[in-house]
């Protein structure tokens, strides 16, 4: 008897008070919202390709395949007009990459400077930096690339005059050209060499860290990285012949020709994105560093840390954790930024996509294939970021 | 960043505009907006270029004239946006203009594949190269390693290509988004070498450079470019007036009939001349669905094909008319008949 | 290492400004080996300023102070030796939030006094031990509470073997059911004979352990006594205003 009531209570149960499920119902609303992107993407995906078909536009990504026609000035990996599309468009990538890599190594370490200074004792250091930030950082960047390319364009003498920067390094309106040694296999080695080098100093650290954990004393200090990171790949050198040819750039009937180049729009990009983002990184760094209490530095000190032991053991570690997160939306930044060098001619992605586009008609694909280039640049970035920033996270209670 | 909204405007119209390519959309559009949106290019003298006030000026500015004075009788009611090369075809893909009237190269993947279609040749060009009297070139074979200015997304970029991989050469891109960004660059030296239509780089040398006599303009020509107007596909109406805009302005020519002799040509008792004036036949109306004074309005408004190119493309240096004079005259303008 | 009988540390004609305003005024103090000395008076009497002025966390612009014998100047060296003497708790303890207990405690004997890491870890769980956390070793800062932050302070401190013991306010800003434990370990450090200058309002603590109560008042020290003295017979009338205040 009381077996049955309790099933029938069950069953009534089953009905309304699945309705009224907090569960369910959070279920049921994603399964509806999930069901109306769905719905709403293939109206649009279908609708669109009707619409292409109407107007007798072409359509898929065919056209990746197809010969592009076209050169382009900073390549970094070959490519030329008798390549594909396809592969115009990753030379593009490698340059969007390029530009975005080198500018936040160079913001960061310039941020990080400026950042400082601001805290500068020296009040005309303090002051300098100061009026930096606040310069930069109020300039649309657009204005500011457009600035440095017509500065470099404009003022930089022609190449016959170029300035002699460095021995054989050279500055010109058309931008940068350096010596490169002459190709020789031994260099592939060498290049081997140093990657060796540099795991061995790895090794090192890390050999010194077991012995000062033992005795106390911290063997090795910077001549023995320096050996590994140097002297291994100079050893490789000398093994594999000291060759010495150097391919350095001479005059030719336009401009200087020979060695490794850097162009004048790269060189603007560059110089405008390291600029702009380094304000906003110094400010991080700033707000980073006074973010650790006072307190730290003085029970540092009271233990007898020396101030750069103080930096390095105590302010670095705490300061680091509050920078991390907002440094990685600048470095995403400056990767997106970097489409900007459609302005001033800088052929990173978006210009070899816009060229694309137009040469082919493909608008919709060429836009489609660009944003999903930089939503995956993007959340790589943001991922590694995030990573390093859960290994250094704060244990609160 | 426009060139982006283009193109994301084009993508966005193509997803939700349902079935925008019926017959008649487009005539009907500039008829119930009451004038005709003309893409034109950001400034090229000769072809088209605004002046201090704004008013444009050029061939295809005049070719656009000529066109809404087909539709409306009236050669003001045209509204022009300039763009660059790589936002043109976006432009009226999306239906943010009618026609595209902006030197304009006629290819085979440009008519057949991006949903648009040419309506005639307003002007015979041919790709060439601007250099520094200074350099000491004296042909484009001894350009080897050069840095080329170029538009990029132009015919004229592919052809550059082409031309220096025939000829087993390389050179170095200096991309310039506009025609005024190329001129820039050349002055100060950035690049050696501008190429593009040989008509763009004698206006540029006329009206761009501080110093023209400075400048040569290079003897060879390397490819074929005939420039024209471009209209949308999906209005054959539309399409059909567009390309005899462009012939009435020929054929008008052939005739000798000109702005200024109009009014006593439409008195004349050539049958040829009636017809085409409209006093007989009614060929506006009953053919092309517009005005039977059409011919006589655009030469009394606009004028024809040779007054339009004295008054435009001669100024910038180019007063041999060579293949763009009259079939008659030995060039390539040729119209099928009018009747 | 100085002789027995010279003083601990030794304040003279000690005058501190910060801008205008004229913090310590001719402080003389000395204080004998082992000795236990409270220091108490309103706030901005200077009695803060005036211990973190022996450990060189401020600077003194007149006068000399000389601990274990060394007198602080600007020679980094000394600075350095006084530090290695000199163990400091603070009011809000400083812990360093981004290392365990343990590690806290690790940090400045094996990267100042070079010391190998488990020797450094076996002492410092010797003196957690002493100050009875040492089941918290592994955590961090921010796990355990402000009594316990406040005990493994002392401890990182007592790390470094320091000769002297300055402890700047240490249960003011604990809440009161914890201010019993720090004491607690604070009276066993004295019991064993540590040289110990406290900032404290804790009268119970003065009276236990004090060898004698200092009072501080407008960067002067007022009077100077025996804590049974102190309280029950003070000398100024501004000793008196005070202890009516707090008691």
């Amino acid at each position: 008897m009381a077996g049955k009531t309790s099933q029938s209570e069950g069953a009534s149960r089953t009905v309304s008070d699945v309705l009224h499920n907090e569960t369910f119902r959070a279920i049921l609303a994603q399964v509806i919202l999930v069901g109306a992107v769905v719905l709403a993407a293939w109206y649009l995906v279908s609708n669109t390709l009707d619409n292409l078909a109407a107007r007798q536009i072409s359509t898929g990504f065919g056209y990746l395949t197809k010969n592009a026609g076209f050169e382009i000035s900073d390549k970094f990996i070959s490519v030329s007009a008798a390549n594909s599309y396809g592969r115009a468009l990753l030379a593009g990538l490698v340059n969007t990459l390029v530009v975005s890599l080198i500018s936040i190594v160079l913001a960061s370490l310039f941020g990080t400077i400026v950042g400082i200074s601001r805290l500068s004792k020296n009040w005309l250091v303090a002051k300098l930096a100061l009026t930096y930030v606040e310069g930069v950082r109020n300039i649309p960047l657009l204005l500011q690339l457009i600035f440095w390319w017509k500065v470099i364009t404009a003022i930089a003498p022609q190449p016959r005059d170029a300035l002699q920067i460095l021995p054989e390094v050279f500055f010109s309106n058309r931008g940068l050209n350096f010596p490169l040694m002459s190709p020789d296999p031994v260099w592939g080695w060498v290049w081997l060499g140093l990657l060796v080098g540099i795991i061995g100093a790895v090794f090192i650290w890390r050999w010194a860290n077991k012995v000062q954990a033992r005795t106390g004393k911290r063997p090795g200090s910077i001549p023995l990285y320096l050996a590994s990171i140097i002297g291994v790949p100079v050893l490789v050198w000398l093994v594999g012949g000291a060759p010495t040819g150097v391919d350095a750039p001479v005059l030719g009937r336009f401009s200087l020709t020979g060695g490794g180049s850097v162009s004048t729009a790269l060189l603007a990009m560059i110089v405008g994105l390291t600029f702009y983002t380094s304000t906003f990184i110094a400010e991080i760094v700033r707000s980073g560093i006074q973010a650790v209490s006072h307190g730290q530095t003085e029970a540092g000190d009271a233990l007898g840390l020396s101030r750069r032991q103080v930096l390095r053991l105590v302010v670095l570690p705490q300061a680091l954790r509050v920078i991390i997160p907002p440094m990685t939306s600048q470095y995403l930044n400056i990767t997106k930024n970097s489409s900007l060098g459609v302005a001033i001619g800088y052929q990173e992605i978006a210009s070899i996509t816009n060229t694309t586009l137009n040469q082919t008609g493909q608008a919709i694909e060429a836009i489609a294939l660009m944003m999903v280039v930089y939503l995956s640049v993007s959340l790589t970035l943001s991922l590694l970021m995030n990573w390093y920033n859960h290994q250094i996270k704060l244990v609160e209670r | 960043m426009k060139k982006f909204g283009l193109a994301v405007l084009a993508a966005s119209a193509m997803a939700i505009g349902a079935g925008a390519a019926h017959a008649g959309t487009t005539l009907d559009a500039i008829k119930s907006r009451g004038s005709l949106k003309c893409g034109v290019s950001t400034g090229l003298a000769g072809f088209s270029i605004a002046d201090s006030q704004g008013k444009w000026t050029g061939i295809d500015v005049d070719y656009c004239r000529a066109l809404a004075t087909a539709i409306f009788g009236d050669a003001s009611k045209v509204e022009f946006s300039p763009l660059t090369a790589q936002q043109r075809f976006t432009a009226l893909q999306s239906g943010e203009i009618d026609v595209l009237s902006r030197n304009t190269t006629w290819t085979i993947t440009r008519d057949a594949s991006l949903g648009l279609e040419f309506a005639g040749v307003n002007f015979y060009d041919g790709q060439g190269f601007l250099v520094k009297k200074s350099l000491g070139v004296e042909s484009a074979k001894q350009l080897d390693g050069a840095t080329v200015c170029i538009q990029p997304g132009t015919t004229t970029e592919l052809n550059l290509a082409d031309y220096f991989r025939a000829n087993n050469m390389s050179f170095k891109p200096f991309v310039a988004e506009t025609d005024n960004v190329a001129a820039e660059a050349l002055q100060a030296g950035s690049c050696d070498v501008y190429t593009t239509d040989r008509s763009g780089l004698a206006a540029t040398r006329a009206s761009q450079l501080a110093n023209p006599a400075d400048y040569v303009i290079l003897p060879e020509v390397i490819s074929k470019e005939p420039l024209g107007p471009v209209v949308r596909r999906g209005d054959d109406d539309f399409f059909t007036i567009a390309k005899w805009t462009m012939y009435a302005l020929l054929e008008t020519e052939e005739f000798g009939i000109n702005s200024k002799n109009v009014d006593e040509m439409a008195k004349s008792t050539n049958p040829g001349i009636q017809r085409l004036l409209g006093v007989t036949d009614q060929i506006g109306s009953k053919v092309l669905g517009v005005d039977d004074k059409w011919v006589y309005n655009i030469i009394k408004q606009v004028g024809n094909y040779g007054e339009m190119y004295e008054r435009d493309i001669v100024p910038i240096g180019l007063d041999k008319r060579g293949v763009n004079d009259l079939w008659t005259k030995g060039g390539l303008m040729y119209a099928p008949p009018i009747r | 290492m100085a002789e027995d009988n010279t003083p601990a540390v030794l304040l003279k004609n000690l005058n501190k400004w910060y801008g205008e305003f004229h913090v310590l005024r001719n402080i003389n103090l000395s204080v004998k080996r082992g000795e236990k000395i409270v220091v108490c008076g309103p706030s901005g009497s200077g009695k803060s300023t005036m211990i973190r002025c022996i450990n060189r966390l401020e600077e003194h612009q007149e006068g000399s102070i000389t601990v274990d014998g060394i007198e602080l100047t600007d020679n980094l060296k000394n600075i350095d030796a006084v530090r290695a003497e000199v163990g400091m708790v603070f009011q809000h303890f400083n812990l360093f939030p981004h290392l365990t207990v343990l590690e806290n405690c690790t940090l400045a004997p094996i990267w100042v006094k070079k010391m190998p890491r488990k020797e450094a870890e076996e002492k410092a769980m010797y003196f957690l031990d002493r100050v009875r956390i040492a089941n918290q070793a592994h955590k961090y800062p921010g796990q355990v509470s402000g009594g316990q932050q406040q005990r493994v302070a002392i401890a990182r401190s007592l790390c470094m073997s320091p000769r002297i013991m300055l402890f700047d306010e240490p249960t003011s800003a604990l809440d009161p059911e914890m201010v019993k434990e720090v004491l607690d370990t604070m009276v066993m450090l004295a019991k064993e004979g540590m040289t110990m200058l406290c900032v404290t309002h804790e009268m119970g603590f003065a009276k236990a352990v004090a060898d004698r109560v200092i009072f501080m008042d407008k960067g002067e020290i007022v009077e100077e006594n025996e804590p049974e003295e102190f309280f029950s017979n003070p000398q100024s009338p501004r000793t008196r205003t005070f202890l009516e205040q707090i008691l």
